[in-house]
């Protein structure tokens, strides 16, 4: 009974993804890693205060693209984008934070860059919506699919940062 | 008049031309040979490049990225990892009869460091040069320890000291697996072979 009791507690209290250990998927695509922008979209994560949990440059097989956007497969550009994606390396990144999902969605700003405002990293670096130089999970529940498909656990790290009282109340 | 300054800038500019082509030739040729002797396996070179805990502590991973890009060097690797004591015991092992050594593996393992290796010509050495002294006091401004750091114990990030430390550092933090190749569209932009 005790142990049914903390099983639940366990699932709903699951640590990682709630509050301040919300956790969202961000993966910088080739062109922004081609366009030489790697630096510049860590430190505007950096300096919004979110923690860095998770990085690794790789060459993405397209069998693992293929599986991250299946929600698109039936969408008329989902081949195209597919090879878009293995045609370089990309930055794959976790970040941690409060709200971290909807807020790394505004910081990039609309997926057709035309749309995006200034100050957003798609209204800064991005013209066409082929080429919006980088990715983020657009839910909690898709944010969690997709960190297990691009990281091992082994791969994310918890650790105590220094500034985290000054960053939240 | 105006017949004499065209005649006379014609053959100016004749032999002007005829004076050029030969050293022009010659020089071009020259420069060509002369480059692609040192560029070419030198443009393949490799470092690795750490941001230390305190540099991931203090959010600067951006910010040292963002400098080795702009510079034209090419991110090969790129990791976290919680470096395990097994690992730095081995990357630090001339520093092993230091007084500051267990000090330095405990800062050094006191949270994640970020590993990367940057390619390109003489990155070995241009990185030293862009990293600074390793004492921040003694580091030049422009530097990234000159820019970033105060004290020598939390000097931000490491590079490697030579070609050779290089190669064995890379293969030490990184599987050949982990490291892409890709070729760069600025390439012809910042080379010329």
């Amino acid at each position: 009974m005790i142990i049914l009791c903390l099983t639940i507690f366990a699932n709903i209290f699951k640590p990682g993804w709630t509050g301040a250990n919300e956790r969202t998927f961000l993966a910088v695509k080739p062109d922004g890693v081609q366009r030489r922008l790697v630096g510049e979209i860590i430190r505007r994560f950096e300096r919004k205060g979110f923690k860095l949990v998770g990085m690794k440059l790789l060459q993405a097989s397209e069998a693992q693209l293929r599986q991250h956007y299946w929600e698109l497969r039936e969408k008329p550009f989902y081949n195209g984008l597919v090879k878009y994606m293995s045609s370089g390396p990309i930055v794959a990144m976790v970040w941690q934070g409060l709200d971290v999902v909807k807020t790394a969605r505004k910081m990039l700003g609309e997926t057709n860059p035309a749309d995006s405002l200034p100050g957003t990293i798609r209204g800064d670096y991005c013209v066409e919506v082929g080429r919006n130089v980088i990715h983020g999970s657009d839910s909690v529940e898709s944010a969690a699919r997709e960190i297990s498909l691009w990281f091992e656990d082994h791969e994310l790290f918890c650790y105590e940062e220094c500034g985290q009282h000054w960053i939240y109340a | 008049m105006n017949m004499m300054a065209v005649r006379f800038g014609l053959r100016v500019h004749a032999a002007r031309a005829v004076t050029r082509n030969p050293s022009r030739a010659l020089g071009i040729g020259a420069a060509r040979s002369l480059s692609s002797d040192s560029d070419f396996s030198g443009v393949n070179e490799r470092t690795l490049v750490a941001v230390k805990p305190d540099g991931v502590q203090r959010r600067l991973i951006g910010e040292v990225i963002k400098r080795f890009e702009q510079r034209g060097f090419r991110l090969v690797g790129l990791k976290m990892l919680q470096a395990p004591d097994k690992l730095l015991a081995q990357h630090y092992v001339s520093l092993q009869k230091k007084p500051f050594y267990s000090s330095l593996l405990y800062y050094m393992t006191s949270g994640p460091i970020v590993a990367m290796v940057w390619e390109g010509h003489n990155v070995v050495k241009t990185s030293r040069m862009m990293v600074g002294d390793t004492d921040p006091a003694a580091a030049a401004p422009g530097t990234i320890r000159g820019d970033f750091s105060v004290h020598i114990s939390r000097n931000v990030v490491h590079a490697s000291d030579s070609v050779e430390g290089a190669q064995r550092e890379i293969s030490l933090w990184f599987h050949r697996s982990e490291l892409v190749d890709w070729e760069g569209c600025d390439h012809k932009n910042i080379y010329h072979l």
